[in-house]
């Protein structure tokens, strides 16, 4: 089960050529001459595995279940061979405090050096008593692998922007990592849960290229989160055109159609679905006939109910959409106007005919 | 100190304490306090939830159509079963009529679940507890090979694929980094198998860890994804057009026979592998019948699995119903979820308040406020919590009671009953297990009788996976294709005050979620979880919960090395988050 | 602005609306009734269209009329502003409030009195007069930024990271709780700001042109303003 990258690369029918050409490219982009690639490749192919510590706060664990999903590389390989996950509670074979001993030994051997990967987040509320593993407050655990970490991947919704028990009301106090955690670089990589692929995407990425991926503005690695679901939905020539599913398994449904008028969130939701898709690319939700929900997106909870096309405003309470709110106010503001242009004719018509004429009509 | 629980149990906490924090290869975060006599035997035993996330609380005011996604998210593994238990609720008290494909395929996806998640158990999350990885390395390939053979027609079985991996596990152990396998137990001597069978065992880890992937992509069939596929109030999301205009766009051939042969798959590798596994295993391990618990006195299930659509009584359920209470199996109760005296969750001993406390609540009636405190004899602080106090709140799960007991759930009470009910699909392999490994009945009320009613289960699954694909081929074939009933989509077509409980057998055991619609809103929803039902905590009576029962006189070989405990909770294939939600 | 008045008494009519400003006005007014009707429906879409998607481009078409008619909008709105620079000083005019000046204020209220049937008489202006000034401020000139910020953010979207849209209007998401469904939701709040003023614009106008004692509608038109009484 020990091997290399090199080792893992060869396995899945690449050859010694191309693995070189592979060191060179990497050289080349990260500015190193062609004297460094042979390095590189020296160094994939003997070196150690990168440590991750996986942690688990509030959440649900389905980050762990997508991420054992992978096909390619698979998780196995990952696991075993590419990086050394030297903790995660799901999986480990220690328990108590035989795992627990890791954590601080990871620090002291590691410092610096070892990739902190977090599903769920902590809560703040009440001293941090809603998740308290190992008899202390989540927080305080992860500030403390946090401390001696190169970098943080934040896994799923519940890491990345707090997810469902951050839904309002937050009973709580459910925080997104980066909000806890200030003073290390944060990848984010949403999703309810993220794609496998991508799990493992981001994760070999950094292993091999040993530097962290590109981000964009929210953190999130640009390779898999820039475009919309709606980009490149394959349904977006029925949105084009103007078909759309009308009414849950209708003619327009079992023929494709679009989902946006069954409150499809694809247009506002980035995430690599309609792409990379799930599960090896077997389907995604829009191919399986329901709209995308929005999973990879901050607070998508609490927008309104995920089949509605206009969502909440939350503002004017859980019940009101932009449409409700402008036709009211519309509403309002046309019959005040009507009733404006009455007494206005009205009262014209009162004061010419009582004769009391004033100055403004004097020309009119 | 020493008392009989009403349940009859001897507690003596006048021993060492032993604290196991965090338990590993579960799901969530659970912490088990145990305290050992002289002789290292457990005497007492405390099972702490150390989670909340308040999705109850989080449910009020929504859409009761959206419900299903907020609850799915209570747990990544079992995922699904909350969902379909949250439209099943709905729909019960909104009185929607789903379609009958769209049953077969819930069955689908719910049986798919069962698969994956019994398999999943058993490789990656309960092996270790069994199977010693670092004694693989002194194994014989061609033994194991012999062995392997001996067993099942599994091809991968020849010396060179063994010897093959052994050559790689011992690269990996020789390398210092062991990952996932750092610090553990080997060399324990509660480990039993010769190098031969962890050979075998380690071979089967990886390639279950390779096949779990297939099994899911039914969900991603029907679903759009797994983890948490998509579900729908009123039916399925996926239409069916097998061979109109547009059918690449919805379930067509193609996709109907990816499921098929993702499920004869499902039967190769459960009968070729997983079940001669647990035999072989089990074989090894037949003198250590420890962790019955609650299993030979109590155990509940609600039954699933409709044969016929909107039909949820027992006779249409093919899993089965009833509750078996204090060891009498020639009785098995009717169950009745609406009965506000049956199902009822107290919080003496919980971090919840409830205005009186000495009371259960039926969850149409539930309440959840948190409310976290440690008792005076707790040691350490809020921040750092060395012992908790079982005599006053100790868990964040509730302890929920069956007409005032508490109620082992999961695969084992569905066995127990199916098979005291005389149920032939039950009964039947039940006796053939006891007969192949020549134990008697009693053998069953154990940690291993856990351990083996789910692998049996999962067998089950999978064949009853191939019934509804085939009914479901079958009715589309007789010209039903409808997956959805939108009559009551609209909530101006729903009544203004309802109340509706929906229910499932989840992996873990029986689950249901009560729910109260008022004004198209939800105004209370109550989760009732399996683990919930096992990893209880104690109620005011002093009834322990099926944890606590099933770790009670366990003797341990080394109680700074849990690997008893671990085996006996892993049993249960515990899961916190689903428990505490 | 009573100094404004002060000298019109002497005249019957006077320049205002610059030819610019006339023709962005009626520019402007049917960009944004082709916006608001775009708008409506790329929120609440028609009913389906039948036949194969390739056969038909209608919703695509009905997005590109909002994009171009934005494009058109977001031009105008730019020229306007460079008339605010160099046109005469009523071209200026919506583009800022004299929150300073207390005589300002006072005929607001005096505005609103006469709105409320309690003054006999309005009082005579050559540009807006306050209460109007403050409205198309508040609701169109905001507004207008507000509509372009968030739709053009909205554009940044489909036309990608890369974009100068991204570039120049990414920044506007993370406004909106980086999640860009609530920027729709607020864009399509805002369509409903420029119904209500649009109806309240058009209502005074016509009022106005009865009522007050200058004109109104036709100096859109003509760009003059007539006054109908010397007056002060
Ligand atoms: C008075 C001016 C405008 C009005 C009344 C208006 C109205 C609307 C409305 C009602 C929507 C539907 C929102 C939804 O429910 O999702 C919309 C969408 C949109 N508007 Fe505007 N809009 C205006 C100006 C602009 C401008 C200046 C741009 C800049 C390019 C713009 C770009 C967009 C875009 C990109 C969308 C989303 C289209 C889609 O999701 O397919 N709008 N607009
Ligand atoms: C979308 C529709 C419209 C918008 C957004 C709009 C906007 C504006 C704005 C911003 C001004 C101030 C011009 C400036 O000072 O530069 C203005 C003035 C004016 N608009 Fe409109 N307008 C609209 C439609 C109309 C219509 C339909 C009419 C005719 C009935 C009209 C009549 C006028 C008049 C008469 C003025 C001059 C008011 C005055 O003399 O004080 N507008 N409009
Ligand atoms: N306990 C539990 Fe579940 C299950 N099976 C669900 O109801 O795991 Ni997360
Ligand atoms: S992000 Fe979603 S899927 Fe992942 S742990 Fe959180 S709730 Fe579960
Ligand atoms: S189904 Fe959703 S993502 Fe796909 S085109 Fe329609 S709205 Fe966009
Ligand atoms: S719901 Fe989530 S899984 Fe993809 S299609 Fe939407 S982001
Ligand atoms: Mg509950």
């Amino acid at each position: 089960m020990k091997e290399t990258f090199y080792e893992v690369m060869r396995r899945q029918g690449i050859t010694r050529r191309s693995f070189l050409k592979y060191c060179s490219l990497t050289a080349a982009s990260l500015g190193m001459g062609p004297g460094q690639a042979m390095q590189i490749a020296q160094a994939l192919e003997t070196k150690e595995r990168v440590p991750v510590i996986w942690l688990h706060g509030l959440e649900c664990t389905c980050c762990t279940e997508s991420f054992i999903r992978a096909g390619h590389p698979l998780a196995k390989d990952v696991i075993l061979s590419m990086i050394s996950l030297d903790y995660d509670d799901t999986i480990m074979a220690a328990a108590g405090h035989q795992a627990e001993e890791i954590l601080k030994e990871t620090r002291e051997k590691y410092d610096g050096r070892y990739i902190l990967a977090v599903e769920g987040n902590p809560p703040l509320a009440d001293d941090g008593v809603y998740c308290i593993p190992g008899g202390e407050p989540f927080v305080d655990k992860l500030k403390y692998m946090a401390a001696g970490a190169k970098a943080i991947i934040s896994w799923g919704s519940c890491a990345s922007w707090g997810c469902v028990q951050a839904a309002k009301p937050n009973p709580t106090q459910a925080t997104p990592v980066h909000k806890v955690i200030r003073d290390k670089p944060v990848i984010k990589v949403p999703g309810c849960p993220p794609i496998a692929e991508v799990m493992t995407g981001v994760i070999t990425y950094i292993v091999a290229f040993d530097r962290l991926p590109e981000l964009d503005r929210q953190g999130r690695p640009k390779m898999f989160y820039s475009q919309r679901i709606h980009d490149k939905c394959y349904r977006r020539p029925h949105f084009d055109a103007g078909q759309f599913v009308e009414q849950w398994d209708d003619e327009n449904a079992r023929k494709g159609y679009c989902l946006y008028k069954m409150g499809c969130k694809g247009p506002t939701t980035y995430n690599a679905c309609s792409t990379v898709r799930w599960n090896e690319g077997v389907s995604f939700p829009i191919q399986s006939g329901h709209g995308c929900i929005g999973c990879s997106e901050d607070g998508f909870w609490d927008k309104g109910s995920f089949y509605d096309r206009l969502t909440n405003i939350q503002q004017f309470g859980a019940e009101s959409n932009a449409d409700k709110v402008g036709m009211a106010a519309a509403g309002v503001v046309g019959t005040a106007i009507a009733a404006h242009a009455a007494v206005s004719v009205i009262k014209r018509l009162s004061t010419t005919s009582s004769g009391s004429v004033p100055e403004k009509s004097d020309q009119a | 100190m020493s008392v009989t629980t009403p349940n009859g149990f001897n507690l003596d906490d006048s021993g060492r304490r032993v604290v196991v924090d965090p338990v590993t290869r579960i799901e969530g975060h659970l912490r088990i306090e145990v305290n050992v006599d002289n002789d290292n035997v457990i005497r007492n035993a405390v099972s702490t939830g150390t989670m909340w996330r308040g999705l109850e609380l989080i449910l009020r005011g929504r859409d009761p159509r959206d419900a299903w996604a907020f609850t799915q998210r209570i747990c990544g593994v079992c995922t699904g079963t909350h969902a379909l238990t949250s439209v099943r609720a709905v729909e019960d008290a909104l009185g929607i009529q789903i379609p009958e494909n769209a049953n077969s395929i819930r069955n689908i996806m719910q049986l798919t679940l069962q698969v994956h998640d019994h398999l999943v158990h058993f490789y990656h999350l309960h092996a270790l507890d069994w199977v010693d990885v670092v004694s693989a390395l002194k194994a014989d390939p061609k033994a194991t090979s012999e062995l392997a053979q001996s067993i099942s027609n599994w091809p991968l079985s020849s010396p060179g694929y063994f010897r093959d991996l052994q050559g790689r596990l011992k690269k990996f152990v020789e390398s210092g980094q062991l990952g996932p396998f750092k610090n553990a137990y080997w060399g324990h001597p509660a480990y039993k198998l010769p190098p031969e069978a962890n050979l075998m065992a380690v071979a089967h880890y990886l390639e279950a860890l390779d096949f779990q992937r297939e099994i899911v992509k039914i969900h991603t069939i029907y679903g759009g994804k797994n983890p948490h596929p998509n579900w729908l109030v009123g039916g399925a999301p996926c239409s069916i057009n097998l061979d109109g205009t547009g059918a690449v766009g919805a379930v067509n051939m193609e996709r109907m026979n990816l499921v098929s042969s993702i499920i004869d798959r499902c039967i190769e590798f459960t009968e070729q592998v997983y079940i001669p596994d647990l035999l072989a295993i089990a074989s090894f391990y037949k003198g250590w019948l420890h962790g019955g618990g609650l299993s030979s006195t109590n155990v509940m299930s609600y039954g699933d699995i409709p044969e016929h659509a909107n039909d949820y009584s027992a006779g249409n359920l093919l899993l089965p119903r009833g509750a078996i209470i204090n060891g009498n199996l020639a009785e098995v109760h009717e169950v009745d979820l609406r009965d506000a005296e049956q199902v009822q969750e107290y919080v003496t001993h919980s971090w919840y308040k409830y205005a009186d406390e000495s009371r259960g609540l039926h969850p149409w009636d539930g309440v959840t406020e948190p409310n976290f405190e440690l008792g005076p004899k707790a040691k350490g602080s809020k921040k750092h919590i060395e012992n908790l106090d079982e005599g006053a709140k100790y868990s964040w799960l509730k302890a929920p009671r069956w007409r005032g007991h508490a109620m082992e759930v999961g695969p084992l009470s569905r066995y127990i009953i199916g098979y005291a009910q005389g149920n032939p699909e039950f009964k039947e392999p039940v006796e053939a297990v006891l007969r192949h490994l020549d134990v008697p009945v009693t053998a069953l009320f154990s940690t291993l009788g856990r351990t083996a009613a789910r692998g049996l289960e999962c067998q089950w699954a999978a064949h009853k996976l191939k019934y509804f694909q085939q009914k479901l081929m079958a009715n589309v074939k007789a010209g039903d294709s409808s997956t959805a009933n939108t009559e009551k989509w609209e909530p101006s077509s729903w009544p203004r005050d309802v109340k509706g409980v929906g229910f499932t057998e989840a992996p873990r055991g029986a689950l249901a979620h009560w729910v109260h619609i008022k004004d198209t809103k939800i105004a209370n929803y109550q989760c009732v979880v399996p683990t919930t039902w096992n990893g209880s905590p104690r109620d005011p009576a002093g009834n322990i919960g099926a944890f606590e029962a099933s770790l009670m006189d366990t003797p341990m070989a080394d109680p700074h090395q849990p690997l008893e405990i671990l085996r006996t909770i892993h049993s249960f294939d515990p899961c916190l988050a689903c428990s505490t939600h | 602005m009573s100094e404004q008045a002060a000298t019109a008494a002497h005249r019957t009519s006077i320049y205002v609306y610059e030819a610019p400003v006339r023709l962005w006005h009626w520019i402007n007014a049917a960009a944004i009734l082709v916006l608001a009707l775009t708008g409506w429906f790329i929120g609440s879409p028609p009913p389906s269209v039948p036949g194969e998607a390739s056969d038909s481009f209608l919703f695509g078409y009905i997005r590109f009329a909002h994009f171009a008619a934005a494009y058109i909008f977001a031009v105008g709105f730019l020229a306007r502003i460079y008339w605010a620079i160099v046109g005469n000083h009523h071209a200026k005019q919506i583009f800022y409030l004299p929150l300073w000046s207390p005589k300002w204020w006072k005929e607001v209220l005096f505005e609103m009195r006469w709105y409320a049937f309690i003054e006999k008489a309005p009082m005579k202006y050559e540009g807006h007069n306050p209460l109007a000034h403050l409205t198309m401020f508040l609701l169109f000139t905001l507004g207008s930024i507000f509509m372009l910020l968030t739709g053009f953010a909205m554009y940044a979207e489909g036309a990608g990271m890369d974009s100068w849209q991204h570039a120049w209007f990414g920044w506007v998401i993370s406004l909106f709780g980086d999640n860009t469904q609530n920027l729709h939701t607020w864009h399509h709040v805002g369509m409903w700001v420029f119904v209500v003023f649009v109806m309240v614009h058009v209502y005074a106008a016509i009022r106005e042109d009865i009522m007050s004692r200058q004109s109104i509608i036709s100096t859109m038109i003509s760009g003059e303003r007539m006054f109908k009484d010397d007056r002060p």
